[in-house]
């Protein structure tokens, strides 16, 4: 029964195989493995535990270089069974231990949380390294490709290790979604009604660390903080939903991780940096172009704002003025912030048919002489106020000429007041229906 | 009987301790239900831990808790955590309904989605705090007052019939403070306990009953009885030096404790 079911399985994973070209296979390991960093990632990004991240995938090193040693000893070759998960059973031990240790120590020693993490994985690096030089001289291990991956490195025992932990991963984030939501977003809450936070926690770096060693040919451990951070940082410029930035990184995670092994079999370059390239790279696309959050749309909105700005600081001053003013004198009654986009403003306010220009100058029209009417209403209610609240009379001015654009606050503020008709300087304050 | 289902929290000799500094000491007091209650102290008081010793979040080295007259661990979920506002990540993607919906939690099992008891419950609560038109905006887009009501909701979802509430009023105007106080008469009219960890001394009166905190339980009772100038000298006052400069002493090893 049981060797038929073998049978079976050989028979099934062989065909795929053999669909499969050696390079296909790499790429599919490429895409799966940057899947699984770019959603656990996630949630290293909100719990802000990218410098742990970063001391995980150093730590494992004396795990991994262990495994090696004990498998050689004890198996005698690395292939097969004991060649995939040996390693793996090594690194998730040096894994955890290093949560661990940083948790110790940051509970008991005189040490903050980040000495702490510095204190535990540089000593478990250097443990590693030391190991790995105490080999004798024409042993196989590859420090380099240990931290930076080889495109020619990435193999068979690859591409399962990453094709098992992948769907562990998906499955283990689908179960624990409402938990590790809750527990990083509220953590108190979490404890408070039970959750198991410290089991969460450590099954979570458990899972990191997994995911890490099955990384190791294809990304390598120092490149691969920055596939678990970088294409969750994109993902969180585009949304303000975790259901969609977790879909957003497992994307970007799993194109980046293409791109640069594309990239790094073209060029014969190691894969992890090429691969944390193409992150950049995206995560630099959705820092300048992001609707919401990107560099372009937030100047752009300033822009908008200040150009709004401007335009009520010219009827204002028509308004103040009550005559047709030129240009160079309109321009002299403005502040700075607002004289920049004079032309601007004024040609926005020509189309709402709010100003005219003749011989004269500029000057209101009907529904212009209105709004500058309520603007200047609303900018001596501010004056009124601040010189009320004890602001010496001199400030008033400006700092009524910024709060005079939040319009709406100033018709509470006349309320409070006891509706005033005249500002501090003794000039008259229109009426709310545009009446002197 | 009568007193049990009367008293929302009874601490017996409560001891809290952090690496050997004692945060609460030998703390006695029932507090009783349906009320809006001020647990209130200088810094350092332990009022932060009093609440945590409350949720189950610290381990205590002696004595006991009992809410609604069961031990803490039987009840873990009734209790509701309005955290307060600085310590929220506001930037977190989530919205006021998801975050209300973290209420629902303790009812739900593992990958059902919400039932519409679930959805129900989040909607009446987002009513009654009058948020329901901004049910679906990021948390970040919210007044100090708004973000406040959002966790009361969420404490209202969970049909927590005890809510913990930790400084409420720092950081919000007048106005929203009237309002949440409000809120919160409202609440304990229909016979939810709140508990609330205030500093704020001229705000006293407007509670039901006060716990006055200097490590152990300085007063506790009505404001008209225990807002006196002797309870506030005593939780205010030096009363504690001598025991903390003893304790100090006894933590930097000069006094020889084993004998």
């Amino acid at each position: 029964m049981s060797g038929a079911e073998t049978t079976l399985t050989i028979d099934w994973t062989t065909r795929v195989l053999e669909a499969l070209t050696y390079y296909q296979l790499q790429i599919a390991a490429s895409a799966m493995i940057g899947l699984a960093l770019g959603v656990l990632g996630v949630f290293v990004v909100l719990r802000r535990m990218a410098l742990i991240g970063d001391a995980l995938s150093h730590a494992i090193l004396p795990g991994v270089v262990l495994a090696y040693i004990l498998l050689d000893a004890i198996v005698g070759h690395l292939e097969g069974f004991w060649g995939v998960w040996g390693l793996f059973l090594g690194a998730l031990i040096a894994g955890l231990v290093t949560a661990f240790g940083i948790g110790w120590v940051t509970k008991y020693a005189r040490a903050k949380e980040d000495t702490a993490i510095g204190i535990v994985f540089t000593a478990m690096f250097g443990l590693g390294v030391i190991l790995i030089s105490l080999q004798p001289k024409g042993t196989h291990f590859d420090l380099a490709c240990f931290l930076f991956g080889l495109p020619l490195a990435i193999g068979m025992k690859d591409f399962i290790s990453i094709s098992i932990i992948t769907p562990l991963v998906l499955l283990y984030l689908i179960l624990g979604y409402r938990g590790l939501k809750m527990l990083s977003f509220d953590s108190q809450m979490a404890m408070a009604i039970g959750v198991r936070t410290t089991w969460l926690h450590y099954v979570f770096m458990g899972f990191l660390a997994a995911t890490v060693v099955a990384a190791l040919n294809t990304v390598g451990v120092i490149m691969s903080v920055a596939m678990l951070v970088t294409p969750a940082a994109a993902a969180y410029q585009l949304t303000n939903r975790l259901s969609w930035m977790l879909v957003l990184s497992g994307l970007f995670g799993a194109m980046s991780a293409v791109v640069g092994f594309l990239a790094a079999f073209a060029l014969n370059i190691p894969t992890g940096p090429a691969m944390v390239l193409a992150a950049t790279f995206l995560f630099g696309l959705t820092f300048l172009f992001a609707p919401e959050y990107g560099m372009l749309s937030r100047s752009l909105r300033r822009r908008s704002v200040q150009i709004h700005m401007a335009e009520e600081d010219v009827l204002v001053a028509l308004a103040r003025a009550s005559e047709p003013l030129s240009l160079s004198a309109l321009r002299a009654s403005l502040q700075a912030d607002s004289a920049v986009f004079l032309s601007r403003s004024l040609k926005n306010l020509k189309k709402a048919r709010q100003i005219r220009k003749d011989a004269n100058g500029v000057s209101l029209t009907e529904s212009g002489v209105k709004e500058g009417r309520m603007l200047l209403r609303s900018h001596r209610i501010w004056e009124a106020y601040l010189a009320k609240n004890r602001i010496a009379g001199e400030a008033v001015h400006p700092t009524a000429e910024k709060l005079e654009h939040a319009h709406e606050l100033a018709e509470v503020l006349a309320q409070e007041l006891g509706n005033p008709d005249r500002d501090p300087h003794g000039q008259p304050i229109p009426k709310a229906n545009g009446s002197d | 009987m009568k007193d049990i289902t009367e008293t929302a929290v009874r601490f017996d000799k409560v001891t809290v301790t952090y690496l050997r500094k004692p945060a609460l000491r030998d703390c006695s007091v029932s507090i009783p239900a349906g009320k809006m209650v001020s647990v209130t102290g200088p810094n350092g008081a332990g009022k932060t831990t009093f609440l945590k010793a409350m949720l189950g979040l610290v381990d205590v080295d002696t004595g006991g808790i009992e809410i609604f007259g069961k031990p803490l661990e039987t009840v873990r979920g009734r209790i509701a955590y309005v955290p307060q506002i600085e310590s929220v990540d506001w930037d977190f993607p989530i919205t006021a309904e998801e975050v209300v919906m973290m209420g629902r939690y303790p009812y739900q099992r593992l990958l059902r989605r919400p039932t519409e008891k679930d959805r129900q419950a989040v909607r009446k609560a987002l009513e009654t705090v009058e948020m329901t038109e901004y049910a679906r905006r990021h948390i970040r887009q919210f007044s100090g007052g708004q973000q406040q009501r959002i966790f009361i909701a969420r404490a209202l979802a969970q049909e927590a019939d005890l809510m913990v509430l930790d400084e409420p009023f720092t950081g919000i105007d007048a106005r929203t403070e009237a309002t949440l106080f409000d809120l919160m008469r409202s609440l304990a009219d229909t016979g939810k306990s709140l508990i609330v960890v205030n500093h704020d001394l001229s705000l006293l009166e407007r509670f039901d009953f006060v716990v006055f905190l200097n490590r152990n339980v300085v007063a506790a009772g009505t404001p008209e009885e225990v807002n006196t100038p002797e309870v506030i000298r005593i939780a205010y006052g030096g009363r504690m030096v001598h025991l903390d400069h003893a304790e100090k002493l006894i933590r930097e090893g000069k006094i020889d404790v084993r004998r």
